[in-house]
């Protein structure tokens, strides 16, 4: 028992690293219907400005977290502007391409800028976690799981109860309509894109004490959380979420139980096994391809 | 001055030119020796590289600076291999298009070696590598020369080391699922066999974990009383280190030689004070790794590990075997380097076996509150 329990708060804690990247990816999805690649490379950019800051120029934690996502912000601005404005009229596919060549870019821009050194940065709390009964839980996972929790709430309140987070859903599901009644599409888009940037660098900031920071520490994280956007369904919230943390919790236990090597095998035959039988993910509706 | 559309020409051409004129005129002087080298300039194991290339250079400016060999300057070229199997098969493809290449230094990652391997007999070239998978020189391949003990030491050292220094008998075994990882662990319950020490867990992982609950929780219900553990990237070996200390693991560890690396122990910190790890690179085990040391540390302001002593020595057994076989054609280099006996690398002392293997022995170091200590040398003759 105390085994399961030891398990099941770390496959939660993990799993909610896999959701706060996965709900980047739904955002932008649900706005432009393109997969945005790049998702990743926000975690690792906002790790390593966060790198600077706190531990090169020794600023104090919280002002360097805030600078961070304030740097999130513009990378998401000049993302937009750069790799989707100039290309929103075409299909899908080459937006798509545009956003792996950007992820490569990222990655390379901060290797050249950087080096390839990995790095420690230190959590936010000065104890390492906490002892409880059998059970120990890392302060740095309990934070992560905290933060989730109220991301999830406050999605849900910002899209379904804020003005600007109406106009932003009806951007999502109809741009034409959207813009003839007076909003101003370009702009939802940008928005959205800058909140994605800073949802993803938040995910970095917070997993960066466990994982350390480098330049791959972005892809290895969004390769799970986009198999979590598909299990919960594309495009949408609460989905991500739980595809996140069931992901997190099944490659826990496969491992704990079954085999160790096989840990990641475990998450994509899940994949694999919702692409064959439910496409559309947990709370997907089953829509026809979208021109 | 204003620049005239026929200045602005003139100076394109001749600079377009230059090089050219400059290398004729330098191969027209004998040109130099090159050796091509094929290192992780980009990827995860970028870091890594820039101690291999260092290393590297470090050899081929002072055997430069004392004169070169058989007359000529040595040139190296790096190529990137990413530190990943298609990677390398396309870095040496690259090097081994280029004729005047007389020898190579491969990986220090068995995985890249083995991808390697089936190029390097067909261009029948010598090539230098470090990975320690004890089938690599086993290949029937005479063109593969290795620069660091392999891992059937590895492992009887780590073994040899727990049963008889520690006195533990219970172990867990810990290894990467890649070739390296694989073979170490293989060398490792193999030779625990013969001390008569019993196996509580022999536990496998993928490279790139984010997490090792599941395994830490294994190795503390399976009893065992000493971890000995094989891992490929620091960055795994950091996490794993943590997560074993925060669930309260606190058995003797004797790790494979990353445990002791530079960047692993950036990374893992205090979770690795008190272990053991064998260590083919110890500064403090011989003269000539001193020397290295010093002269690695004076170049680049940091100290040296095994991921530079390596390429360093590979350099230097190359040049002395061209120079010992008054030639460069592969096959007399071959000769030569097979004829090599007790010479004073920075890894320790090269008696070049008919296999193509340097070393046969191992350090064992302690992590003394972050500090390296070296502990003892154990050395097989067989």
């Amino acid at each position: 028992m105390d085994l399961v329990l030891q398990l099941l708060f770390t496959g939660i804690g993990i799993g909610a690293v896999y959701a706060l990247v996965a709900l980047g990816f739904v955002l932008i999805f649900r706005a432009t219907n393109v997969v945005n690649f790049a998702q990743g490379e926000f975690s690792m950019v906002a790790a390593y400005i966060m790198v600077v800051c706190a531990v090169d120029l020794a600023l104090p934690y919280w002002l360097s977290f805030i600078i961070a996502l304030a740097g999130m912000a513009v990378v998401g601005l000049v993302f937009n502007l750069g790799v989707y404005y100039p290309l929103r009229h075409r299909t899908y596919l080459p937006v798509i391409i545009a956003t792996i060549g950007a992820s490569i870019l990222m990655a390379n821009g901060v290797l050249a800028l950087y080096g390839p050194q990995p790095q420690v940065l230190p959590g936010w709390f000065e104890t390492p976690g906490i002892q409880l009964g059998p059970v120990y839980l890392d302060s740095q996972y309990l934070l992560i799981i905290a933060v989730t929790v109220v991301l999830v709430i406050f999605n849900y309140w910002f899209f379904e109860h804020t003005m600007l987070g109406k106009k932003l859903q009806a951007t999502s599901q109809d741009k034409e309509m959207a813009s003839l009644l007076g909003i101003s599409v370009s702009t939802m888009i940008m928005i959205t894109f800058i909140y994605s940037a800073v949802l993803g660098g938040l995910a970095g900031l917070l997993v960066a004490p466990l994982l350390f920071v480098s330049i791959q520490m972005g892809s290895t994280i969004a390769l799970k959380a986009f198999a979590a956007t598909i299990i919960g369904g594309f495009g949408d919230v609460a989905g991500a979420i739980i595809g996140g943390l069931a992901l997190g919790i099944i490659e826990t236990f496969g491992a704990a139980y079954i085999s160790v090597p096989y840990k990641d095998g475990f998450a994509f035959l899940v994949l694999v096994l919702f692409l064959v039988f439910r496409p559309q993910g947990i709370f997907g509706e089953r829509v026809a391809e979208k021109a | 001055m204003t620049l005239t559309r026929r200045g602005f020409t003139a100076g394109v051409a001749a600079g377009l030119a230059a090089p050219y004129i400059i290398g004729s005129a330098r191969a027209q002087s004998g040109g130099t020796i090159k050796i091509g080298m094929c290192a992780p300039i980009t990827g995860p194991a970028a870091e890594a590289g820039k101690y291999a290339t260092g290393g590297a250079k470090l050899a081929v400016e002072a055997i430069n600076k004392a004169g070169g060999v058989l007359g000529k300057q040595l040139e190296l070229i790096i190529e990137d291999d990413q530190i990943t199997n298609p990677g390398i098969v396309l870095a040496f493809s690259k090097l081994a298009a280029q004729p005047d290449i007389v020898g190579f230094l491969g990986s220090i990652r068995s995985t890249q070696v083995h991808a390697m391997a089936p190029d390097v007999m067909k261009l029948g070239k010598p090539v230098m590598f470090g990975g320690t998978d004890p089938n690599l020189t086993k290949l029937g391949n005479p063109w593969l020369f290795r620069f660091r003990p392999n891992d059937s030491y590895s492992g009887r050292v780590i073994a040899d080391y727990g049963v008889k220094t520690l006195g533990k008998k219970k172990w867990a075994v810990l290894h990467s699922t890649d070739a390296f990882g694989t073979a170490g662990g293989k060398a490792l319950t193999e030779a625990l066999g013969k001390l008569d020490a019993t196996i509580a867990i022999d536990q496998g992982y993928a490279n790139q974990s984010q997490d090792f609950t599941p395994v830490v929780l294994a190795i503390k219900q399976s009893g065992a009383d000493i971890l000995g553990s094989y891992f490929t990237f620091e960055n795994d070996l950091g996490i794993f280190a943590r997560q074993l200390r925060q669930l309260g693991v606190n058995i003797p560890w004797v790790g494979s030689p990353s445990i002791v690396n530079v960047t692993a122990l950036k990374l893992a910190g205090p979770a690795l004070y008190g272990t053991y790890g064998v260590a083919d690179y110890a500064e403090e085990s011989t003269p000539g790794a001193k020397a290295f040391g010093k002269a690695y540390r004076e170049a680049y302001k940091v100290a040296p590990d095994n991921q530079s002593s390596w390429p360093f020595d590979a350099v230097n057994v190359l040049a002395l075997a061209i120079k010992n076989a008054g030639s460069t054609d592969p096959q007399k280099i071959r000769e030569a380097i097979v004829a090599i006996k007790k010479y004073p690398g920075a890894e320790g002392e090269y008696n070049f076996d008919k296999n193509g293997d340097g070393l046969h022995g191992y350090n064992i170091v302690k992590n003394d509150k972050g500090n390296i200590v070296f502990d003892k040398h154990i050395e097989f003759d067989d």
